[in-house]
């Protein structure tokens, strides 16, 4: 595997090198004789951590007192009397009932081998993960076969072939926050062994343990991969390469909600079958010439690449069913026929490529690049896009001066770049007013109605980012210490956004070229070998700062959507809410009353601050900007030893001064009785604990977003652990030529004050960053295997 | 040998060069590709109809009722509405960020805009592609759709932006509209309902074309704007006209109104059509009112009636109206079990036939019929003399008499005859979003006195109109809060 990061190498890559390429070589076969290795390992995996909510006493004792709160007239035991409290124990303890250690396997087998003309690879893999969450899972059956060949001297052919089976039971989304929000004190099955339906308070969701256990969400995936290629020797130096890729990708989905869940009983019994039929396939003509005289050095390289993809929906349902027994199996026995559902999707991509590369002693390096891209998904008047690039770079340890001044320098390389890429990643038919099809009822009967689905955008084109790039290798003392050092300006313009527009436009957003940011950084990386010889020890170490910020965006300086506000200055990334300010404490109610933005405020509620400084605390006015996702700098250290056999390698990451949106926390610090809430609840304000920190607990609290929520996200983990150990030769070389044994464990210890699952784990989009809301948690695992070689 | 491989592979690379970069998506039509024949035209027509309530809580399948009714007093949000803006309305609590209101806006504009799409282009259509008869018909059904939206609106927000042509480009002029006047947008709406007056009568539709626009639907719409205008003459004479040549008339029976079978009827003028059970919608208030704690019935009991403004107790005891409107126990579909309630609930659009999911309910919700033009008539024809007249007398009595009412003998006056009028509407159509417009409409101190008298105590003069959508005001520079809602 290889990453490229600096312009001028990932432009020739085009619309899929926005981000830097990681080129992955794929195994070839070696000559020599048949070779079969095998490496399997078993695990373990759990969940990294837990999160503390209300046992059934303290929730008891919370709903109790929002019902009085309520309405006082029917005094302060509505909901349990006091010896029902006392009586109670911790309840149900939801996350426990869902979470489990779950075991992890993984077997590989390979065999290589081939002779003069011909190499070959084949592959088997099986893996199969139980998942931490009970009844969800992921198994793998996979095969590979890569074949190289050389029929004549100047011709060469290959092809490889891959074919991946892949099964998931996946849970339901919602899940991890139904299992947070659940009561301690509902039950999982009733007093008769049946399931507990739902949430018995007023906010109505359904039993989670019931949900996983009982709903079938089964994904089957086939994908096959093959690419061949033939290249072939024009000239000395002159090769002309045809590759052919297909890409076959079906997915078989399969659902059903029991009648005897709450989700399916409303229904009684849901069943859903989903079908996904992807196909692409890819062509690339490449002609390179290579030349070398007198010093220099050339390569050219011209080609044109063509790709296209098409994808196809289709899904069918049903209700009403008078057995569970069938499951998804037999739609039509469901007295209730969804209406069916299908769609097909297809792009384009076309690119013509040139690149000359040049070198001079291999001291002096230049190159240059252009790449043309037409996209189907743009619209008519902005399909295509160019992309050049310029680099130079000076391998000054080349140069007969520098190696008398720095004689222990074994390496010194300047380097610098600028290239251009484009980023496609949107969605088919975005520039088109397509039309979407609804049904009315008319005369009785259902009557087809179609409405159009957006206003058209003929001028929607690529986003484009520009880079600079500087940078310097050096390695000295034989190697033994190699430094890189990395400067960088990216510049990216015609940001494609979904952008919101006025509604009164009859639609309520338009993807657009809207807008452009910048990143700048540094990057280090240092390589030592700290000690060689018969106890080695090396250590390889990156850290990257990286400043985000918004260079202009649409015909203003900014743009609120969601929690979130892109405005000129600032980064991507940046969280837009209110800002706490205290509690409201007994006697405060008429001076400080309208800061809590309640009609009728009362002690205990929270105080928030006046922003635009009307006199009044209102959630849409008075906002500001209360943190971005944007980390300081991350960094990664990577430490490997080895003594004899024996081998040990850890590697700890990092991430600093970035902020994460806890959307879970806002769920559990509602403190409503009708949901569970976090232990901080115990915290609350009431008359006798007057909390500074804690609103008191109310039925019916506004959910407001604030600074509470936005926690530091920084952390230092350690990632991964291993440890091997390769059996001396001479006890196997009669049986086997190579036996390494090791152990490994990911995600073992993290060092955080971030109160969510896992500060590593956040979703959103390319604008909405760091928002930890409601993800399959994060799990640590352990591992033991052994890797054979015959 | 050579020149063979190369020819191959030469042949190779250009065999495939046939894909092309313009999308022309499989499974999408593109508008530039539709209204090119009748057929097209009334499928388009027919989204417009879908734009009444498309998905979710929409304008006339719940959002009416928890963005609008809520604030009034006779309903407010349910124990299982846990919605922090529904309860917001429902308190006077509401702001200009409120989600609901939002709503409102955004799915009337859609609606409106679907409208401006299907008159541009049906007009655009020649001889060749659809029928002229077919095509002022179409026309004019989207006229009337429009009207109807606009007139929400209005009636909601005041002033707002009075967008007429369908938006075909991002630039600002068209995205960034500012308001009309009050006045300007009712002017647009009794334009578009005179000309939906060429609509065919409810009667030349066949059985296929039933629940569409009608000349009746038109006229009685008309009239109801007249009357929200106070243009009393103008009201009182449309509302004639429906009467004496649109051939409807009451159901004899107040339960049929409701009837599962009955709808279309000689007393529905234009309804919101549902069909539960068939993949397709089905009527949600049903769900919304159904009680949640009866075994079997699965309700989620998230509209409720607001009991201090006791609407319950202002009925006769032998008003057949009390129990098609309310419930106050059922029977448990499961067990077999009688549960009381502890308060009545709505019950109009329950449907016997569905078991286990109310918002399945088959139920037509009503938008305007025919007690309605007749109460519209009694109203404006008081309004017109200096005491109530015969004819006024009569049409509030067809409404009471249907329901076994005790009958208005007459002898009060114009002022005492206004508020019969009113209370009959409120008793007559409860759960039919009209309440909110029937308060509002009389202007600030009848709707404060209201609903101080069922304790809400924040009603105040800006709860007439709704705030316009604080995201509104932030993406277009040219759109001004409502004035009430400046300051508050």
């Amino acid at each position: 595997m290889e990453v490229l990061k600096d312009a001028s190498a990932t432009a020739i890559y085009g619309s899929r090198g926005a981000n830097g390429v990681v080129l992955v070589t794929t195994k070839k076969g070696s000559a020599g004789g048949a070779k079969l290795t095998y490496d399997g390992s078993i695990g373990s995996q759990s969940v990294l951590k837990t999160i503390d909510v209300l046992g059934a006493k303290d929730f008891a004792i919370l709903r109790n007192e929002v019902l009085f709160d309520a309405n006082p007239s029917r005094g302060q035991y509505q909901y349990l009397s006091q010896s029902d409290i006392d009586a109670l124990g911790d309840g149900t303890n939801w996350q426990n009932e869902a979470f489990r250690t779950a075991p992890i396997r993984n077997h590989q087998l390979s065999l290589t081998g081939g002779g003069d003309r011909i190499k070959y690879f084949l592959g088997a893999n099986y893996f199969d993960q139980e998942g931490v969450i009970v009844n969800t899972d992921f198994k793998r059956l996979g095969f590979r076969s890569n074949i190289d060949a050389r029929p004549y001297e100047r011709l060469t052919i290959g092809a490889n072939l891959s074919i991946n089976r892949t099964q998931a039971q996946i849970a339901p989304s919602g899940i991890v926050n139904s299992l947070l929000i659940m009561p301690p004190t509902a039950t999982v099955y009733d007093a008769d062994g049946s399931y507990t339906l739902r949430n018995p308070f007023e906010n109505i969701f359904a039993n989670p343990i019931a949900t996983l256990l009982e709903t079938t969400n089964e994904q089957v995936g086939l994908r096959t991969l093959g690419t061949g290629f033939a290249q072939y020797d024009i000239l000395d130096g002159l090769q002309l390469k045809v590759l052919l890729g297909v890409d076959l990708n079906t997915r078989n989905d399969k659902f059903y909600l029991p009648s005897y869940i709450y989700e399916g009983s409303v229904n009684n019994g849901r069943a859903n079958l989903g079908n996904l039929d992807y196909y692409s396939w890819l062509n690339e003509n490449t002609l390179t010439y290579n030349k070398s005289f007198n010093n220099h050095n050339l390569n050219v390289l011209l080609g044109f690449t063509q790709q296209e993809a098409r994808n196809a929906i289709f899904g069918a349902g049903a209700e009403n069913f008078v057995t569970d027994e069938l499951l998804y199996n037999s739609l039509q026995s469901g007295s209730t026929l969804l209406r069916p559902q299908s769609g097909a999707y297809a792009w384009v991509l076309h690119s013509f490529l040139s690149r000359v590369n040049y070198n001079f002693k291999n001291r002096y390096y230049a190159s240059a690049s252009i790449r043309r891209d037409g996209s189907s998904r743009f619209g008519t008047n902005n399909k295509w896009g160019n992309f050049p690039s310029l680099a130079f770079s000076w391998r000054a340890s080349e140069e007969a001066f520098v190696k008398q001044a720095l004689p222990f320098l074994d390496d010194l390389k300047l380097r610098t770049s600028f290239g251009t890429t484009g980023n496609l990643e949107i969605g088919e038919y975005q520039s088109l007013s397509t039309l979407y099809a609804l049904n009315y009822l008319i005369g009785g009967n259902i009557a087809t109605g179609f409405a159009s689905q957006r206003i058209p955008n003929e001028n929607l084109g690529w986003e484009t980012t520009y880079q600079y790039d500087a940078g310097i290798d050096f390695s000295f003392f034989r190697n033994r210490f190699q430094f890189t050092f990395d400067w960088y300006y990216k510049k990216t313009t015609d940001l494609l956004l979904n952008v919101e527009i006025p509604w009164t436009s009859g639609y309520a957003s338009s993807l657009q070229n809207y807008g452009s940011v910048e990143n700048k950084g540094v990057e280090f990386n240092l390589r030592s070998r700290n000690i060689e010889g018969e106890f080695s020890w090396s250590t390889d170490l990156n850290v990257s700062f990286n400043r985000n910020k918004v260079l202009s965006i649409g015909n203003g300086d900014a743009y609120i959507t969601g929690n979130y506000i892109i405005q000129v200055g600032k980064p991507l990334g940046t969280f837009y809410g209110t800002v706490t300010d205290g509690i409201l404490q007994l006697g405060e109610e008429a001076t400080k009353g309208a800061y809590t933005g309640n009609a009728t405020p009362k002690a205990g509620d929270r105080l928030y601050k006046d922003i635009d400084g009307d006199g009044k605390f209102t959630t849409a006015n008075d906002r500001t900007i209360i943190g971005d996702a944007q980390p300081d700098y991350f960094f990664g250290i990577t430490n490997t030893f080895n003594y004899k056999g024996i081998d040990l390698s850890f590697l700890i990451q990092g991430s600093v001064g970035n902020q994460i949106l806890n959307m879970n926390r806002q769920a559990l610090e509602m403190f409503t009785g009708q949901q569970n809430a976090s232990i901080d609840a115990l915290q609350r304000w009431t008359a006798s604990n007057p909390s500074a920190d804690y609103p008191r607990a109310k039925l019916d609290p506004a959910p407001i977003f604030s600074d509470q929520f936005v926690e530091d996200g920084s952390f230092v983990r350690l990632k991964s652990l291993q440890f091997g150990y390769t059996l001396p030769k001479k006890w196997t070389k009669n049986l086997l030529s190579n036996v390494r044994l090791y152990a490994v464990g990911q995600n073992l210890l993290t060092w955080t004050g971030y109160s969510g699952f896992d500060p590593e784990v956040t979703s959103g989009n390319n604008v909405q960053i760091g928002v930890d809301q409601g993800i399959y948690p994060a799990s640590k695992s352990f591992s033991v295997g052994a890797s054979i070689t015959f | 040998m050579k020149i063979k491989i190369l020819i191959g592979l030469l042949t190779l690379s250009t065999l495939l060069a046939c894909s092309k970069l313009e999308e022309n998506p499989d499974a999408l039509l593109v508008s530039e590709q539709f209204y090119l024949n009748e057929g097209q035209a009334l499928s388009a027509v027919t989204g417009t109809y879908r734009k009444l309530y498309e998905s979710g809580q929409s304008i006339y399948n719940g959002l009416f009722q928890i963005g609008v009714e809520m604030a009034t007093d006779d309903y407010e949000a349910g124990p299982r509405a846990r919605n922090a803006h529904v309860r917001a309305i429902s308190g006077l609590t509401h702001d200009e960020s409120n989600d609901r209101m939002e709503q409102l806006w955004k799915q009337s504009y859609d609606a409106i805009n679907a409208s401006n799409l299907n008159i541009k282009n049906i007009d655009a259509m020649t001889d060749g592609q659809i029928s002229p008869a077919i095509k002022s018909r179409l026309i004019n059904e989207a006229r009337f759709l429009r009207a109807l939206h606009y007139f929400n609106l209005v009636r909601w927000f005041g002033d707002v932006p009075l967008v007429t042509e369908p938006v075909s480009s991002l630039s600002g002029e068209q995205l960034y509209v500012s308001k009309a006047t009050e006045q300007e947008v009712y002017t647009h709406i009794e334009n578009d309902l005179i000309e939906a007056e060429n609509l065919p009568n409810y009667l030349e539709y066949g059985e296929s074309d039933r629940g569409r626009a009608s000349r009746g639907a038109a006229k009685s719409l008309l009239s109801k704007v007249y009357l929200t205008q106070q243009k009393w003459e103008l009201a009182r004479n449309k509302a004639k006209e429906v009467i004496d040549q649109e051939g409807y008339d009451l159901f004899e029976s107040f339960v049929d109104v409701f009837a599962v079978d009955k709808k279309n009827g000689k007393e529905h003028i234009f309804s919101a059509q549902f069909q539960g059970n068939s993949g397709y919608q089905g009527n949600s208030l049903a769900g919304r009112s159904a009680p949640a704690d009866i075994p079997g019935i699965n309700g989620d009991y998230s509209d409720a009636l607001h009991a201090e403004g006791l609407l319950y107790q202002a009925y006769e005891a032998q008003d057949t109206r009390l129990p098609v409107t309310f419930t106050t126990g059922k029977v448990s579909p499961v067990n077999g079990q009688y549960y009381a309630l502890s308060k009545p609930q709505f019950n109009k659009y329950y449907d016997e036939s569905v078991v286990g999911n109310q918002s399945q309910s088959s139920k037509n919700l009503s938008i305007i019929r025919y007690a309605e033009v007749l109460l519209i008539y009694a109203e404006a024809e008081n309004e017109l003399a200096s005491s109530p007249t015969a004819a006024a007398i009569e049409a509030l009595n067809r409404v009471r008499d249907r329901s076994g009412a005790t009958l208005y003998a007459g002898g009060s006056g114009k002022d005492a005859f206004r508020e019969l009028v009113f209370e009959e509407r409120r008793k007559e159509f409860v759960y039919e979003y009209q309440r909110w417009f029937d308060l509002v409409r009389r202007g600030a101190d009848y709707y404060i006195a209201k609903l101080h008298a069922a304790k809400k105590m924040l009603a105040a003069a800006r709860h007439l109109h709704f705030p316009t959508p604080q995201r509104e005001l932030n993406l277009n520079p040219n759109l001004k809060q409502h004035p009430d809602w400046i300051n508050y």
